[in-house]
């Protein structure tokens, strides 16, 4: 099995991801295709590593999550409190700031 | 011509930054004090343009001292401004000849109108706000003509145009002063992109943008043809696009009328002294540049004829007394292009003739003031008439400065305007006719408009009077106080009455001494500088021989007087009884009165005036629609598309991830084509 | 794993950033074990020690130039300028991060935990403002210092998350108007992700293509890969599109209208000088070393962009109608004229960091002065609220007036010098296309500003005009500093250019 349909794979996750930003309203699954596309972009890395036969990308894919892990936490509490304060985790509600 | 070099400045004149110093330090004062200042701050602003017009003259008087052979071009480093890799500008200052002139013009008008605006403002709330300004309006312009490169001369092009902004709209309670500030603001932005591109490309070719490097370079380059044509043409258009926004040519004209809509010391700063000359002292100054190239002074000197025909013709279409002296700077500044742009000896001419302008317009349009003053700030000429019982300080000095406008010998418009249309003739081939015959017609059409102006506010019927009060009353009013400047006298007589437009007067002393100098100065200096100060100049402009000649001065001179006086006399004979263009249906019996005068005029109207109007009414259609229609029509589109361009601004998330998005696709997909295509 | 060795590690040349962090690291545990009422003044004293230490690490290296930790940092004259940049702005946006006399207790709420407008809501608002919000300015201004370092694609990765995350958290913190302050933070968040995914995708597949995610490794592989440039070209794109959004160009500058307006105001300010600072760093770091000699492909693309950014930036700006928008709209118009400066290459890298000094320190100026007209709302932005500020608050008026003349470039202010140096460097560079329309666009510019100009000088005062409120010396100096280099840049700017000249061009090696 070559390693580009891995590639072609994380491609799709990736594209998947971004749609799914687009279309998805709530703002923990938005924020959860923004981490699909973050491994698709690790996915990417792992096959070129692969490719390349360097150990740089594994290590790299390392990094992102840790740093993924640490935008999560970021991520929740901001979610959180808006939704304590509007009672909806909507990302259409948050609609104050405009023009 | 020779290479040009600046020898270092000497003695008093290396500190000639004070005299930009000056007005700018007594600007800060009076901003910064706040209303601690009200109660003198009109004098401390006086007295800086006074104590700047002192240095002027002495620096003058120095630069006189260098005998026949020694450079007259000094300048000063201040200190380095910007230094970028290649690119080096220092603030350094010149004061030359041509510098000079400027300067005491600057300066000595500047006083006389800072002095009559201490009367003019007394009994406005914001004087100390508005000397600021006119302080900083001075400092600007001083700035302009003494940087000795380019990018002083933008500095002091911006400051010039943020000054007449605060100025112009200075009434902004009146909703017409605020789009007048913002469309002299807007035009003369336009203008400067061309000067900005101008100097960007100066610096590119020539790497530097000082004027003695660049036009060093522009000559060495003429030799070795080491600059292309093309270069250098776009050069000076792009310089010629900042002097039509800065002095009002065509197509960028609009603002300078609708600038009246500022207090008229600002419309006599701007339109003699400031602002519009600035135009034709860039071209001036940077003669080198469109010395080198033909089709840059064709140009320049086809705007200019075609601007003062233009300006001329909208002048005769005009009722408020301020809008047509308005068209008459455009016409006049057309002259001083029309001279620029021909390029040789009448380089002396243009600048001379804006000397002798800026006294006759200064006055006149003080003189306006004046009259408006009196007239509790009516402004419709066809509102006016017989005033000169009732303010003959103000009427002389008008009609001097009328006079020396239409050029009538021996007054100063004579000395000056004369040779630029002989000028205009003697160009070569048949533009010359076709030049010199536009300079001729707009001298007659001055005349008759100019006559219309005067003879419909100081001569004729009185019009402003109220139904069923006669020439009874006004005798007695005169009576009163009519001969006499009595500014006291007028304002107990407004106050026991009440109706003040039935009792015009003249205005105080403060407001009638610097009409005088003015008038003064309209009636002496035209002679004077005619001879003395174009031999003054000769060191800026070179040495230059009557060449190729279609008529003499002679042959000239007698047309200009006939055609003028020709003016004048259709003008009188038109306008003596009044105007009959009444379109005031307030004042029936007045109309009645005046139709007798109708019946006869009717015959002069369709043959002499029907064409004339329809062709007046054609041109200010095409300068209110076309050219101000661009302009409004392009500050609407960019209000309109950046309203609508807003509603894209949804608020939701997910539209501007869509934005996102898409920008990514499209970017990905255009470096793949550039990539791969 | 024998073959992997540590590799070298130079200790001066990451002492700026390592000090940095090391105070904000210590300001964690200062919130941790020092008592409620003394951690307001350790944690502004730490903050401003460690930030004037870090600053002086830089001086002690600012002839340094060196690539160090395999690879991962290059130290070098454009990268110390950066970070000098970035630190004396922090310190700068610091004043009004720890104002308290505006508003009791700070512009940030005591505990983010408690729902908006509920009765624990209601009950901290007198209460004085959370001091966490230190060592997340610490953290955000150590990652932005990394990031303008950065030798290869991972690391610029991690401190651009360093440097994101503490400043969404610092979004949601306003103490008045928290709706929109949180939703600010939210939108902010998920776009900033976003951008970041596109960002980490585009270095996964140029380590494809490269084999190597160093900078100028990928300069290197650019001459002698053997993969498809396809892997290069979309890299490119998607490494550009995460650092256009942080440098907020069209199209990826939706966020910022919105955020600048709901966060809060030092915040914004903070945003506005020193993000813009570390990204256009960022910007010209990727491009002039990783990417110059590929310059043919991506010149037209970055120059459309430029374009766009410069007119829809100066044209949107003109209806808007709350002065935080509004700086928010001139904010992504200058970064239009900044990325004219990433377009010359190295041509204009001293001139875009000259502009990034003096745009950093007028805008901060001019947030700063939004912060003082208040209602008993808390700040009143919308711009018909100012009108007529001019006659009671005349000084106040005046240096405003003086910072909207800045940004609209009018000579004698910085505003002027550093779009004549930048516009000329571009145009000797062959830019003239991008300069002429940088040059249209900021005549189009100078309006908006105009017209704050004329409303509060010339525009009659409305019912309940807002009071200009007299803020501590912090603010105070904050708009000194704002003022006096807007006017010391615009008259005397020759030792500072001389500094970016002297810092020469990045290190490509």
């Amino acid at each position: 099995m070559t390693p580009d349909y891995y590639l072609i794979l994380a491609a799709v996750l990736f594209t998947i991801g971004a749609v799914g930003v687009l279309v998805r309203r709530n703002a923990i699954v938005v924020f959860m295709c923004v981490e699909l596309m973050l491994n698709a972009a690790n996915l990417t890395l792992v096959t070129f590593a692969r490719i390349n036969g360097s150990l740089d990308g594994q290590i790299m894919a390392f990094f992102v999550m840790v740093v993924a892990a640490a935008e999560v936490v970021i991520g929740l509490a901001i979610i959180m409190s808006i939704f304590r304060s509007r009672r909806s985790a909507s990302v259409d509600d948050a609609n104050l700031l405009k023009y | 011509m020779d290479s040009i070099t600046y020898a270092p400045a000497t003695g008093a004149l290396s500190s000639m930054w004070l005299l930009v110093a000056i007005p700018a330090l007594s600007a800060t004062v009076l901003l910064l004090l706040g209303r601690r200042a009200d109660k003198w701050g009109h004098w401390l602003g006086v007295a800086s343009v006074l104590a700047s017009f002192v240095l002027g003259v002495t620096y003058f008087l120095q630069l006189r001292g260098i005998d026949g052979t020694g450079n007259k071009s000094l300048s000063v480093d201040l200190f380095e401004f910007i230094h970028i890799g290649d690119l080096n500008v220092s603030v350094g200052l010149l004061f030359d000849p041509l510098t000079a002139v400027f300067v005491l013009l600057i300066t000595g008008v500047g006083f006389l109108i800072h002095l009559y605006a201490v009367g003019y403002m007394s009994h406005d709330p914001g004087r100390r706000r508005f000397f600021a300004y006119f302080n900083l309006f001075v400092a600007a312009m001083l700035l302009l003509v003494l940087g000795d490169n380019y990018v002083m001369l933008y500095a002091g092009w911006e400051g010039v145009g943020l000054a007449s902004y605060l100025l112009i709209s200075f009434w902004s309670d009146r909703p017409a002063a605020a789009t007048a500030g913002k469309k002299a603001f807007l035009i003369n932005r336009v203008g400067d992109v061309g000067f900005a591109l101008a100097i960007f490309l100066m610096f590119a070719t020539f790497g530097t943008t000082n004027y003695a490097d660049v036009f060093n370079g522009v000559l060495a380059s003429e030799a070795g043809q080491t600059v292309s044509a093309g270069v250098l043409l776009a050069m000076g258009l792009l310089l010629l696009l900042g002097a039509c926004g800065k002095s009002g040519q065509f197509p960028l004209q609009t603002w300078l009328p609708d600038a009246m809509e500022g207090p008229t010391p600002v419309s006599a700063l701007i339109h003699a002294a400031t602002m519009v000359t600035a135009g034709v002292y860039m071209i001036a100054r940077s003669q080198v540049i469109f010395n080198a190239n033909e089709t840059a002074q064709t140009v320049v000197v086809s705007i200019g004829a075609l601007t003062l025909l233009i300006g001329c013709v909208i002048g005769c279409a005009k009722d408020g007394i301020k809008r047509v002296l308005a068209y008459s700077t455009v016409s006049q500044i057309g002259y001083m292009f029309l001279a620029v742009g021909l390029g040789g000896g009448a380089y002396a001419l243009g600048i001379i003739h804006l000397l002798a302008h800026g006294f006759f317009k200064a006055g006149l349009f003080l003189g306006a003031g004046s009259v408006m003053h009196g007239m509790k700030d009516q402004e419709d000429i066809r509102r006016f008439g017989g005033l000169w019982k009732y303010m003959r300080i103000t009427w002389a000095t008008f009609g001097l400065g009328y006079l020396a406008i239409i050029g009538i010998p021996p007054l100063s418009g004579f000395f000056t305007k004369d040779p630029i249309i002989l000028a205009a003739f003697n160009r070569e081939g048949w533009t010359g006719w076709l030049f010199g015959s536009a300079a001729l017609l707009g001298a007659g059409l001055t005349a008759f408009y100019m006559t219309r102006l005067f003879v419909l506010t100081f001569h004729g019927r009185p019009r402003w009077q109220k139904e069923g009060e006669g020439g009874a009353h006004a005798a007695s009013a005169t009576d009163a106080h009519g001969a006499h400047a009595d500014a006291h006298g007028a304002a107990i007589a407004r106050t026991e009455d009440g109706r003040d437009i039935q009792h015009p007067h003249e205005s105080p002393w403060i407001m009638t001494v610097p009409l005088m100098l003015l008038a003064v100065g309209s009636v002496a200096a035209g002679w004077l500088m005619s001879t003395s100060v174009v031999d003054w100049l000769t060191p800026v402009f070179g040495e230059h021989e009557e060449g190729h000649a279609h008529l003499t001065h002679t042959q000239v001179t007698i047309a200009t007087v006939a055609v003028t006086v020709l003016g004048v006399a259709l003008g009188y004979l038109l306008f003596r009884g009044g105007t009959s263009l009444v379109e005031q249906p307030a004042r029936t019996h007045l109309v009645r009165a005046a139709r007798n005068n109708l019946y006869a005029d009717r015959f002069n109207e369709l043959v002499f005036e029907l064409p004339g109007r329809l062709l007046t009414r054609a041109l200010v259609w095409v300068d209110n629609r076309g050219v101000d229609g661009i302009v409004n029509g392009l500050a609407a589109a960019f209000g309109g598309g950046s309203g609508r361009l807003r509603r894209l601004q949804t608020g939701y998330v997910r539209t501007y991830a869509l934005s996102i998005l898409s920008g990514a696709f499209l970017i990905v997909a255009a470096l793949l084509a550039v990539r791969l295509g | 794993m024998n073959d992997i060795q540590l590799p070298a590690i130079d200790y001066a040349a990451l002492l700026p950033m390592l000090i940095v962090f090391g105070a904000a690291c210590v300001g964690i545990l200062v919130e941790a074990f020092a008592p409620r009422g003394w951690r307001f003044v350790i944690q502004v004293s730490l903050t401003i020690g460690g930030l004037v230490a870090g600053l002086v690490a830089i001086i002690v290296n600012r002839d340094l130039e060196i690539t160090t930790i395999g690879g991962a940092v290059t130290v070098d004259g454009p990268g110390l300028f950066l970070q000098g940049a970035i630190i004396i702005l922090g310190i700068v946006s610091l004043g009004l991060i720890a104002e308290r006399r505006l508003e009791r207790g700070g512009p940030f709420v005591a505990e983010a935990a408690h729902a908006a407008n509920s009765d624990g809501d209601k009950r901290q608002e007198r209460e004085p403002g959370a001091t966490e919000v230190f060592p997340l300015t610490l953290f955000a201004i150590a990652g932005m210092m990394l990031f303008c370092v950065s030798g290869d694609l991972l690391t610029m990765f991690v401190a651009l998350e360093v440097f994101s995350l503490p400043l969404y958290l610092l979004c949601g913190l306003a103490r008045r108007r928290r709706l929109i302050s949180q939703e600010a933070a939210l939108k902010y968040f998920l776009l900033g992700a976003f951008a970041s995914a596109f960002f980490l995708y585009g270095v996964a597949l140029l380590y494809g293509y490269a084999g190597t995610v160093s900078l100028t490794g990928i300069r290197e592989g650019v001459l002698q890969s053997e993969q498809s440039g396809i892997l290069l070209a979309a890299g490119l794109a998607l490494l550009a599109i995460g650092l256009l959004f942080k440098a907020a160009a069209v199209p990826f500058h939706v966020w910022t209208p919105d955020v600048y307006q709901g966060a809060p105001t030092p915040v914004t300010a903070l945003m506005a000088a020193c993000t813009k600072a570390a990204a256009f760093g960022g910007l010209l770091r990727v491009f002039n070393v990783a990417f110059e000699t590929t310059a043919w492909d991506w010149q037209p693309v970055l120059a459309t962009v430029a374009i766009l950014t410069m007119v829809v930036g100066s044209i949107l700006a003109v209806a808007q109608t709350d002065i935080k928008r509004l700086l928010a709209y001139s904010s992504v118009a200058n970064a239009g004229y900044l990325l004219v400066g990433v377009v010359s290459l190295n041509g204009a890298v001293g001139s875009s960091l000259f502009y990034l000094i003096a745009y950093g320190f007028s805008v901060l100026g001019a947030f700063a002065m939004v912060t003082l007209v208040r209602d008993s709302e808390g700040e009143a932005t919308h711009l018909s609220r100012w009108a007529g500020l001019g006659k009671g608050s005349p000084l106040f008026s005046a240096l405003f007036t003086f910072l909207m003349l800045g940004f609209a470039g009018i000579p004698l202010t910085s505003g002027f010098t550093s779009k004549f140096a930048l516009f000329s460097s571009a145009w000797d560079s062959d830019q003239s296309v991008l300069v002429i329309v940088g040059v249209l666009s900021s005549v189009v510019l100078a309006f908006p500003y105009l017209k704050v100009v004329v409303l509060l000088w010339l525009n009659p005062p409305g019912e309940e005009t807002p009071t200009v409120s007299v803020p501590s010396m912090l603010t105070r100096a904050v708009i000194f500093a704002g003022v006096a280099v807007t006017f010391v840049l615009g008259v005397a700017p020759s030792f500072l250019l001389d500094i970016v000249a002297d810092a020469g061009p990045f290190l490509a090696k």
